[in-house]
C-alpha cells in the first residue's frame, strides 16, 4: 500500500464514528473473521487506526477497495456535508425502461469518454437508490480519492443529488447523467440541505401533507389530550384553525430537515418614508436567509402560533409546495406586489 | 318615657301591618308574573311541538317518495303526492339531495375517488383511494384550482406518475372526470405492482432488482434438483396494468427457457400475479 492509499485509511477510519466500525467493517467483507475478532473496537481511535491499518496491509488492499469502505460508511451515513438536488428534463421515450446495469455501462462510458482518469464506482442500495462515487484526477494526475463526488439517483424518477463538486467539473458530470439517463437537460432545483433523506422526501413527497378531506381519518378522534378539565384554553377554535393551516402548508408530524431558506430579492426598494432609497435608480438588491435546525418545523410553528399570519404567505408555503429553499423574487410590471422567478442553470445537450 | 314606649311598639305594630299588606300584594304579583311565565312556555312548547309534527310528516313524506324513486329510478314520478305543488318539488328536491348523498357515500365506500369544495367553490381536492385484492392501501390527495384556469395546485402524489403528461393527455380542461379517472388508473396500478413486490420479498425469493415505479422485476429463481439458477426479468411496461407486459429467463442451462414447463411458467407469469405464481410455481416443483 503506498503513502496515498495509507493515508485515504487513516483519514477514513478517523471520521467513522467507533460505535459503527465494526458493523461497517463486516459490510465490507474484505477482512476475514479472525482478524475483525482481533481488533477490540472498545479501544482509543489512534490504536484502532495503527492496528486496521495494519491488518489491511497484510491484505494488500487496493485503492479501489478502500474506495468501497467508504461508499459503505456514506451510504450508511449520508447526512456529513451539503446535498444539492437537481432536475434532468425533457425524457426520450424510452427512459421509462432504463435498467439499472445499462444506466451502469453507460454512464462509465460516457463519464470516462470525458475525463480520462476518474474512479467510478456505482452501487444499488436496498431502496433503490443508485449510489455513484466519483474520484476525479485531471489528464496527468491519478484520481484523487481524498475529496470525491457522490451522486444519488432514483432511477425512472427525474431527480440527482449530488454533494459537492467543482464548477469545472460539474458540466461534465452533468453531460453524463443526462446521456446515460436518456433526458436532454438538466436544471438545479435550487433545493439544498445536510440531510440527504429530507430534501429527498421532500421531492418526492414522502413527508406527511394534509388535505381538506370530507371523511376525517378516525385517528384524529385520539389525538385529544387529556389535559385538566378545569383549564379552558381561550380563543381554542381559532388556535386549532391556525394549526390546520399550518399543517396544510407545511406538513404533520414529522417534518424533513432543511437547514435554511434564502430568498434574494432584486426588487425597487418601495417605502414611502425614505425618500432617498426610494428615489435611487435601479434595483435594491438584497439576501433574506432563514436558517434553523429544522427551518419547515420553525415555519410551521410561527404559523400555528400567530407570528407568521395565516393564511400563510406564499412565499413561505413555496418552501414545500415547490420543494426548493433558493428563491429569487423579482418586481414584476407594474404594481406592488412581487413575483417568483425561477433562476435556472440549464445544461441542455445537443442530440 | 311611656308615650315614646307606647308610640314605639304602635308604630311598630302600624310598620308591621303595612309590611304584612305589601307581601300580601307581592305575592299575588310574583304569583301573577310566574302565571304569565308559564303561560309564555306553554306556548312555546305548543309552537315546538307543531314544528316537530311538521317535520314528521315532511320525513315521511320523503321516504315514501325516496322509496318509489328508488323503485322506478324515474324523478319526474309524481304519483303519491297529492299536496300543493310548492311542498311536493321541495320534498321532491329533498328526496333526491339525500338520494345523492347516498350514491356519493356508496361510490367513497367501494373506493371511487371523493371531491369536496375549497376556498369557496374555486377548487376542488380529490381524494383517490388504492385498493389491490380487496386490502386499501394509500390514499393520495389532489387539490386543483377550477377558476381562472384549471391547474393542479398541490398534491401527495409520487413525481413518477407523470401528472402533468396526464393532465394535457386527457385534456383536464374540458373533461376533468377524464383526466380522474386515468389517474386512479396510474395509482391503482402502481399500488397494485406495489403491493405485489412487497409479497414477493416476503415469500423469500431473492429480488435482483426492482424500481420505485415497479416497473420492473429481477428475480433470482433455483430450480430443485439440479440447483441451477434462473434469472427472471418481468418487465411492466404498461403503466395502468399490475400484470407484466413481457417475461425473460436467462439461466446457465441453455435448454431450460424453452423447454415446455418453463414455456408454461412464462405464461403463468404474464397471466397471474407474480406472489401467487410463485406459489404455483413452488407447488409444481419447478423452482425451490
Amino acid at each position: 500500500m503506498d503513502v496515498s492509499t495509507k493515508c485515504l485509511l487513516q483519514r477514513l477510519i478517523r471520521r467513522i464514528p467507533s460505535h459503527m466500525l465494526k458493523t461497517t467493517l463486516d459490510q465490507w467483507s474484505r477482512l476475514t473473521a479472525a482478524q475483525i475478532q482481533s481488533v477490540d473496537f472498545t479501544e482509543s481511535k489512534r490504536t484502532l487506526t495503527e492496528k486496521l491499518l495494519a491488518i489491511c496491509e497484510e491484505n494488500e488492499c487496493s485503492v479501489s477497495q478502500i474506495a468501497e469502505l467508504e461508499m459503505i460508511h456514506m451510504i450508511e451515513n449520508p447526512n456529513v456535508g451539503m446535498w444539492y438536488a437537481f432536475q434532468l428534463l425533457e425524457p426520450q421515450d424510452d427512459a421509462c425502461t432504463l435498467e439499472l446495469i445499462q444506466f451502469k455501462e453507460q454512464f462509465k462510458s460516457h463519464l470516462h469518454q470525458l475525463l480520462r482518469s476518474v474512479s467510478i464506482k456505482i452501487k444499488r442500495h436496498t431502496d433503490d437508490a443508485v449510489w455513484i462515487r466519483i474520484a476525479w484526477g485531471d489528464g496527468i494526475s491519478r484520481p484523487n480519492h481524498l475529496k470525491p463526488t457522490y451522486v444519488v439517483h432514483y432511477l425512472q424518477t427525474s431527480y440527482v443529488f449530488v454533494t459537492s463538486v467543482t464548477s469545472k467539473l460539474k458540466p461534465l458530470l452533468s453531460q453524463a447523467l443526462v446521456l446515460s439517463t436518456k433526458h436532454h437537460g438538466i436544471k438545479d432545483a435550487n433545493l439544498s440541505g445536510r440531510n440527504l433523506m429530507a430534501i429527498r422526501d421532500l421531492l418526492m413527497n414522502q413527508y406527511q401533507q394534509v388535505f381538506p378531506s370530507k371523511y376525517p381519518s378516525l385517528l384524529a378522534e385520539e389525538n385529544q389530550t387529556v389535559s385538566n378539565p378545569r383549564i379552558e384554553k381561550e380563543q381554542a377554535q381559532m388556535a386549532a384553525d391556525r394549526h390546520k393551516m399550518a399543517c396544510e402548508a407545511f406538513g404533520d408530524g414529522t417534518l424533513p430537515q432543511l437547514q435554511s431558506a434564502v430568498y434574494k430579492l432584486e426588487t425597487k426598494f418601495k417605502d414611502p418614508t425614505n425618500k432617498t432609497m426610494t428615489d435611487r435608480e435601479g434595483t435594491f438588491k438584497c439576501v433574506v436567509k432563514f436558517a434553523s435546525t429544522n427551518i419547515l418545523e420553525s415555519l410551521r410553528h410561527c404559523a400555528s402560533s400567530g407570528i407568521a399570519s395565516i393564511p400563510v404567505a406564499p412565499l413561505l408555503s413555496s418552501v414545500t409546495l415547490k420543494a426548493r429553499n433558493r428563491f429569487v423574487i423579482t418586481d414584476s410590471d407594474p404594481g406592488p406586489s412581487s413575483q417568483i422567478h425561477q433562476a435556472q442553470n440549464n445544461l441542455t445537450t445537443d442530440s | 318615657m311611656e308615650r315614646t314606649a307606647a308610640k314605639g311598639v304602635l308604630s311598630h305594630l302600624c310598620l308591621l301591618e303595612v309590611q304584612a299588606r305589601s307581601r300580601r300584594n307581592q305575592t299575588q304579583q310574583q304569583q301573577q308574573s310566574r302565571v304569565k311565565e308559564l303561560k309564555a312556555q306553554l306556548e312555546a312548547l305548543i309552537v315546538r311541538k307543531e314544528r316537530l309534527k311538521a317535520e314528521i310528516q315532511a320525513h315521511k313524506e320523503l321516504q315514501k317518495l325516496r322509496l318509489s324513486m328508488d323503485k322506478q329510478n324515474a324523478p319526474e314520478e309524481d304519483e303519491n303526492m297529492d299536496d300543493d305543488s310548492e311542498n311536493s318539488t321541495l320534498l321532491r328536491t329533498m328526496a333526491r339531495h339525500t338520494q345523492l348523498k347516498d350514491l356519493l357515500y356508496a361510490h367513497h365506500l367501494i373506493g371511487g375517488y371523493d371531491i369536496i369544495r375549497i376556498r369557496q367553490g374555486k377548487g376542488v381536492c380529490v381524494s383517490i383511494t388504492t385498493a389491490y385484492e380487496a386490502i386499501y392501501l394509500d390514499t393520495y390527495n389532489l387539490e386543483i384550482n377550477l377558476k381562472p384556469k384549471v391547474r393542479i395546485n398541490r398534491h401527495n402524489i409520487p413525481p413518477f406518475i407523470p401528472l402533468n403528461v396526464l393532465a394535457e393527455q386527457t385534456n383536464v380542461e374540458r373533461d376533468i372526470n377524464g383526466f380522474l379517472d386515468t389517474v386512479t388508473q396510474h395509482l391503482n396500478a402502481f399500488a397494485g405492482r406495489k403491493q405485489q413486490l412487497k409479497l414477493v420479498k416476503h415469500k423469500s425469493v431473492e429480488v435482483m432488482e426492482s424500481n420505485v415505479l415497479c416497473s420492473i422485476l429481477v428475480l433470482l429463481f433455483t430450480v430443485p434438483r439440479e440447483k441451477t439458477a434462473v434469472l427472471c426479468t418481468l418487465e411492466y411496461n404498461d403503466h395502468t396494468r399490475c400484470l407484466p407486459t413481457r417475461v425473460l429467463f436467462e439461466s446457465e442451462d441453455k435448454q431450460l427457457p424453452d423447454s415446455p414447463q418453463w414455456k408454461k411458467n412464462c405464461n403463468l407469469l404474464m397471466e397471474t400475479p407474480v406472489h401467487r405464481a410463485l406459489l404455483i410455481m413452488r407447488k409444481a416443483g419447478n423452482i425451490v
